[in-house]
């Protein structure tokens, strides 16, 4: 049962790395907090099923189509909304109202568009076998996911460390005024950040109905809760902190699962307890330097 | 003395008011119509179940309506209905002010309950409280119901503690099972289901080898389905609300885990949801409590019997009805019928009127039956199986054994 929880703590904690990847890096260029976060990851799990549904796709398949779609609608939000928004005094605090309304928002559309039943692709789309790990068998769907979350931490690695629009996109992280005084295009930036945000969060989404259970227009909210406590695992800010806040979270939600399933569902608010008392900067957290 | 005709005179009327004209009288104070008062859940966690309820009391609403109203004994005429219904949005913390705003605000004759037992708990105490009487559709937590409380009846499902009496008994007399694993969630519904099943079980040759209660918003069984094979169980009992079904139905599915037997509640209410969410294949071999559509009572002595019941809902709604469109309609029929034995239109008149005809009334739904706490008590549910039959699954009735239309196949291939 060890060797199960194990496996399986690895292979979801990839996922949930995924899930809270786009939600940091949006936080680390802009320094907004994403409310609607889940909801983007609701829609992009609808786009996987309608794919699914109307042109028999898999959720791999429609990975190219969401890529597109919700990078555009990325760099539309942005221009629409987040320029305003940081002009403000406050924009972190007016970052919380506003994206809390598009939440709402999107919820209310999706059950206008989506109706309430909730909805799943089979979970035999990757095949009937599952697959074996150390003598134990997981469904195929993991293992895609995994795989798939992998190949898309590396693709956000490669764009912050190895592409020019990634090294200005990290300088912004560091300092939007220096950045901004450099040179550098900082809206350009951040537009490409939020579209790569939500690019993430709606791959993320193709496979939630495998990972997380049946879709409904109502999921994005508790997405946005786990999201919140793995990105603040793994460090604010720090993009390539959120995998270990993945593993982290998807280890203990396992071993929650396994040896204390009632309490499972508290997992995310005692970590988030946890980590504000122990290391409130996250793991990964560089410390503070005072000149 | 003639002060005296004067007064005899005036007694005279008063008696002739009270007993020729007086109800004529009262006829003409009263009001136009009836305003019935529910909440639904537009959003969130029991949408589906919830507004399937409402659609079904809607339809008998509309339908008492074309039909001139319900009649009304205390009025001794027909009275239209009119339906104020707020949308809970799935939340007991909205739906609490909301209930309040029926009475105190919409000052409603008759108070129906959202669906299920988390959205009708916080209207049991609030009805209560303004001494209204609160027509339950779906709430069956057994807690939700006391002697001392005349302010609430159940009126389309049994209490949910004794929703397993026929699975009990179903699985001690059911010789290969002998090991049983029980995987419930941690409300009030699901919960007091759990609490019955192992207090019948308690003392029989069938061991609970496995008994764990998980969030009622679980939505990833997967590792709960390990746990449980690794108690090798003869049957594996699954009780949860539908999303819970949904999400344990697929996880098998995913795994690849073979149970010889596996039971859950809502394939037997929520068959169509539950057949585009974990398609026939998922549903083959299952057992479930199976609920009209999927089971039909013969003997109706009140409303219309099911056939006539489904085919007139599909031609004006043009959908299918499900359990919980039944389960709405037939609370309507429970209110239809207290209104036309209710002697006065006060709450616990009301009250009284439903236990005249409680153990009489037989609908669409089966026998309506309360006990002293307004518990449900008449319908009995049995245990079904899903079979593969041509490209998808049917239905047969596998205990009480009297009621069998079929013998349970065992172990599921």
């Amino acid at each position: 049962m060890l060797a199960y929880t194990l496996v399986g703590g690895l292979l979801f904690g990839l996922y949930f790395g995924l899930v809270a990847l786009g939600l940091n890096l949006v936080f680390g260029v802009m320094r907004l907090v994403n409310l609607a976060h889940g909801d983007f990851l609701m829609l992009g799990a609808f786009a996987a099923y309608w794919a699914y549904q109307l042109f028999g796709l898999t959720p791999v398949s429609a990975l190219a189509a969401e890529v597109v779609i919700f990078s555009a609608l990325g760099l539309a939000l942005y221009y629409a909304v987040v320029p305003r928004l940081l002009a403000s005094s406050d924009p972190e605090m007016l970052s919380f109202i506003l994206f809390f309304g598009l939440s709402q928002a999107l919820q209310a559309l999706a059950v206008i568009a989506f109706g309430n039943n909730p909805r799943s692709i089979p979970a035999t789309v990757f095949g009937r076998a599952p697959v074996r790990i150390l003598g134990q068998a997981f469904p195929a769907a993991w293992m895609v996911s995994g795989v798939v979350s992998v190949a898309l931490v590396l693709f956000v690695y490669l764009y912050l460390y190895h592409s020019r629009l990634g090294r200005a996109t990290r300088a912004v992280m560091s300092s939007r005024e220096e950045a901004m005084v450099s040179g550098i295009d900082v809206h350009r930036v951040s537009a490409a950040a939020l579209g790569v945000g939500l690019m993430l969060a709606a791959m993320a989404g193709a496979f939630s109905p495998f990972m997380l259970g049946s879709i409904e227009p109502g999921m994005g909210t508790a997405v946005t809760t786990v999201s919140f406590t793995v990105t603040v695992i793994g460090t604010l800010g720090e993009p390539l902190g959120t995998v270990l806040g993945g593993l982290v979270y998807g280890m203990s939600l396992m071993l929650m699962e396994s040896y204390l399933s009632s309490w499972a569902n508290l997992l995310p608010y005692l970590l988030l307890i946890a980590i504000m008392l122990v290391r409130p900067a996250g793991l990964l957290a560089r410390r503070a330097r005072y000149a | 003395m003639m002060r005296q005709k004067g007064l005899a005179g005036c007694v005279a009327i008063a008696a002739l008011a009270l007993i020729g004209l007086g109800p004529a009288a009262w006829a003409a104070d009263a009001p136009a119509v009836l305003k019935l008062g529910t909440l639904y859940a537009g959003s969130g966690a029991f949408a589906v179940p919830s507004t399937s309820e409402h659609e079904g009391l809607k339809f008998w609403v509309d339908q008492v309506n074309a039909a001139g109203g319900t009649y009304v004994k205390a009025l001794g005429r027909k009275v239209r209905l009119r339906l104020i219904a707020y949308n809970d949005r799935s939340s007991t913390t909205t739906a609490a002010p909301l209930y309040n705003q029926l009475i105190t605000q919409d000052k409603v004759d008759i108070l129906v309950s959202d669906f299920g037992s988390v959205l009708t708990s916080v209207a049991v105490p609030i009805a209560q409280t303004h001494k209204m009487l609160l027509f339950d559709p779906t709430g069956t937590g057994a807690a939700l119901f006391s002697p001392d409380n005349p302010y609430v009846v159940l009126c389309s499902l049994p209490t949910s503690a004794i929703w397993p009496y026929a699975l009990a008994d179903f699985l001690k007399k059911f010789e290969p099972v002998r090991r049983v694993a029980l995987l419930y969630a941690t409300n009030d519904f699901t919960g007091s289901q759990a609490a019955t099943l192992r207090e019948r079980l308690r003392g029989s040759r069938v061991e609970l080898v496995y008994d764990q209660g998980v969030a009622t918003n679980t939505s990833n069984y997967a590792v709960l389905l390990h746990n449980v094979e690794a108690a090798r169980p003869d049957a594996v009992i699954e009780f949860g609300y539908a999303n819970n079904d949904i999400a344990f139905l697929q996880g098998l599915q995913a795994s690849g885990l073979k149970f010889k037997m596996v039971f859950a509640i809502f394939p037997g209410q929520l068959f169509s949801l539950l057949r585009k969410n974990v398609s026939e294949a998922g549903l083959a071999y299952t057992y479930t409590y199976p609920t009209p559509p999927l089971l039909a009572y013969n003997k109706v002595n009140y409303g219309p019997g099911l056939e006539a019941f489904l085919r007139e809902y599909r031609q004006k709604r043009g959908e299918d009805a499900n359990f919980l469109t039944v389960a709405g309609y037939n609370t309507g029929l429970v209110i239809g019928k207290t209104l036309a034995t209710a002697d006065k239109l006060d709450q616990l008149a009301l009250r009284r009127a439903v236990e005249q005809f409680s153990g009489k009334l037989f609908t669409l739904d089966g026998l309506f039956k309360v006990d002293r706490s307004g518990a449900q008590v008449g319908e009995l549910l049995p245990v079904g199986q899903f079979l593969p039959s041509g490209n998808g699954v049917k239905m047969q009735v596998v205990f009480p054994f009297a009621l069998a239309t079929g013998k349970p196949v065992y172990p599921a291939p």
